[in-house]
């Protein structure tokens, strides 16, 4: 198992109402689980409602694989001014 | 009979009190389409880009675009242009609110103010009824005042923008405020109002806007507002958490400058976001003129030191006064917000101004002496005391009212001016975002966000994905589907946040039913590349040359920190490629040939000699 932890922000907040806008959530997750699985299998988050999908400050891609101490940020589409 | 446009622009002359009228020549407005494209030709044709820019020569020409007050999603946006006194650029900023479909429906596609009044006015536009009356009773009023007492004083649903007492102080970075809180707010563009003495103007106007094939209009019309209502981005995180819900996206990336840049995260962000205002302190959402989206953020802090009402902070404001300032107390920033509201001054300017002093503070540059409290990063009341401070030109505020470029010369270290020509950048890291960091060294207004936001592709994926720290095909992107794409968008009147939406083919599909001209897609890109081309004519007219194409040291300089620690910001080469792309010659003026492509031949003599 490696640690993760996750950040949930704007409106995806609903999926985990109780967490607070400072606070991210730890997890445990199997080696070489990709973001994908870690949404659909572990926070049971649809992948649609993610636009943004932020490791480590880098925009990346669904598919890739998580490492130990990873830290993972989702984000619905936005934009702004 | 006109469409679209009215067919009349409004001369007001305060020197001598006289008022004229004449018609809009259409084929000027069919190359420059309106708002901040034709505000800027005609401002072309009254000036020397060389004089003073608080002379009375100096024209403030408030324009709106052919679908200003059409009805169609948010046609709500007005421009003032002008040489602006901040920077000596030309200056377009613009704003929404109802006060630019009001100029519509009183008949006018522009209003040309020249001269200066000897003592206060204001001006009371009723259809085609003008009076220049006096404001002694409103000076010194605030924005909201101000609004007021004039919709009592004119009509009780007059429209109203007029400069806060910031404005008369002559403050470079007053804007104009329209409908109480909304801020045409760059450029020191209500600084020149300020010196013409023209407090405000109300307008009533009665008419609508003619329709050349009103069916065809509100087909695209409908059209268009099922693209924005269908959008999970103009019409789920806008109306949900305003434009401020970007706070921790763009600081998870490690984009968000703060303590005057000297570094691209701040570790309080989240205080300050989206999400807190709308929890802390949003009391509900308004929406502009026509707008289906609704981002205005209507908050109140209802107790304690920094007890306030007002709109916002948006997202540039909130990182201004915030981050930049290291402050993280939304409350503090909430109320530094409403003040910059009540004396008519940029947010973007003040917070970065009251950063650069913070830094010069924690130097030794500037002494406790000189400001008359200690004024170092994260000192929220200080920021706010400071912000009074410059609203009132009172004491040190006097000197930080001129901005921090004045100010950072003037005590020694220029090196601290977080900007490019004299305006300050915003809230996205150049050191991360290299579109950007073109962007703001190239823009016509200096560094600037609205000029050419190529976030949206760096982060968003709006038109497409391009990795903030990729290189190559940046210049391209940034000059036509960012820099020209807006100067087209502007020139409008619809709102560049429905671009998140819509492309240039929707807004050319409410063109020309509106308007009975033939605007198209392929023309747009022209009309974009054509103002683009104008406004750097007037810069380079002005004395600005390729050497002011460049940005503050500071950037080019490795981030300290964060997620992207050691990322900088890349220009040389992007410049000379972005100019070759441009048709420009190395100087980054405009070959004969392009200004022949664009039909601008005739404008002052600057390009090269050989060409």
């Amino acid at each position: 198992m490696i640690n993760v932890t996750v950040k949930l922000s704007a409106d995806l907040r609903r999926y985990r109402p109780a967490l607070r806008i400072d606070e991210s959530l730890p997890l445990s997750v199997p080696e070489e689980t990709t973001l994908l699985e870690l949404l659909s299998e572990i926070l049971q988050i649809p992948a649609h409602a993610i636009a943004i999908p932020i490791v480590n400050g880098v925009k990346c891609k669904l598919n890739q694989k998580l490492v130990e101490g990873d830290r993972v940020a989702f984000w619905p589409p936005m934009a702004g001014g | 009979m006109y469409y679209g446009y009215t067919g009349t622009i409004l001369r007001v002359n305060l020197t001598h009190g006289e008022v004229t009228k004449e018609a809009l020549d259409l084929k000027m407005a069919e190359e420059f389409v309106g708002g901040r494209g034709l505000a800027s030709r005609l401002l072309c044709a009254e000036i020397d880009p060389e004089i003073e820019a608080m002379s009375p020569e100096n024209p403030l020409i408030f324009g709106t675009g052919p679908l200003t007050g059409t009805g169609a999603p948010a046609t709500a946006r007005y421009v003032v242009v002008c040489k602006a006194p901040l920077t000596g650029t030309i200056a377009c900023s613009n704003s929404g609110g109802f006060f630019g479909p009001e100029i519509k429906f009183a008949g006018y596609d522009a209003l040309i103010i020249e001269g200066e009044s000897p003592e206060p006015v204001y001006l009371w536009i009723q259809d085609d009824r003008v009076e220049i009356r006096s404001a002694s009773l409103l000076w010194g009023k605030t924005p909201v005042e101000t609004e007021s007492t004039l919709q009592k004083l004119t009509h009780p649903a007059s429209k109203i923008a007029c400069i806060g007492p910031g404005g008369e102080k002559l403050s470079l970075m007053a804007g104009i405020v329209n409908d109480n809180y909304r801020l045409a707010a760059r450029s020191g563009v209500g600084a020149l109002m300020g010196k013409k003495k023209l407090k405000a103007i109300a307008i009533r106007g009665t008419g609508g806007v003619n329709l050349a094939d009103p069916e065809q209009f509100w087909k695209a019309s409908m059209d268009m507002h099922a693209k924005i209502t269908g959008d999970p981005v103009s019409f789920g995180s806008f109306r949900a958490y305003g434009t401020a819900s970007l706070v921790n996206l763009i600081n998870e990336m490690g984009a968000y400058p703060t303590r005057n840049f000297q570094s691209d995260t701040f570790e309080d962000a989240v205080k300050t976001g989206g999400e807190a205002i709308t929890e802390d302190i949003l009391e509900r959402n308004r929406a502009c003129f026509a707008c289906p989206i609704s981002c205005t953020r209507v908050t109140e802090v209802k107790e304690g030191p920094y007890k306030g009402r007002g709109e916002g902070p948006e997202y540039e404001s909130t990182w201004s006064l915030g981050a930049l300032c290291g402050v993280s107390n939304l409350e503090a920033v909430a109320k530094a917000n409403y003040l910059c509201g009540d004396y008519g001054i940029d947010t973007i300017s003040t917070g970065a101004t009251i950063a650069c002093a913070m830094e010069l503070f924690e130097t030794g540059a500037l002494s406790e002496k000189e400001i008359g409290f200690p004024l170092r990063f994260g000192d929220e009341a200080a920021m706010v005391r400071a912000v009074e401070m410059t609203g009132k030109r009172e004491g040190f505020g006097d000197i930080l009212a001129d901005g921090s470029y004045r100010l950072a010369e003037r005590y020694g270290h220029p090196e601290f001016f977080m900007g490019v020509k004299k305006l300050e950048m915003s809230a996205y890291s150049p050191r991360v975002f290299q579109g950007m960091a073109l962007q703001y060294a190239t823009s016509n207004r200096g560094a600037c966000h609205v000029r050419g936001n190529t976030v949206a592709a760096e982060l968003y994926g709006i038109p497409r994905y391009m990795p903030p720290e990729v290189l190559e095909q940046k210049e391209e992107m940034v000059r036509r589907p960012f820099q020209n794409s807006t100067a087209f968008v502007d020139s409008t009147g619809i709102c560049l946040f429905t671009k998140f939406a819509i492309t240039h083919r929707e807004i050319c599909a409410l063109l020309a039913p509106a308007t009975g001209i033939d605007f198209n897609f392929d023309r747009s890109i022209v009309q974009g590349d054509r103002i683009w081309n104008l406004e750097r004519m007037f810069n380079l007219r002005a004395g600005f040359t390729a050497a002011d194409d460049k940005l503050p040291a500071r950037v080019s300089e490795p981030s300290p920190d964060g997620p992207r620690a050691g990322s900088r910001a890349i220009l040389q080469n992007h410049i000379q490629t972005y100019y070759q792309l441009r048709g420009w010659d190395e100087e980054g003026r405009p070959t004969r040939s392009k200004l022949k492509e664009l039909n601008l031949e005739d404008f002052w003599n600057v390009c090269s000699e050989h060409d």
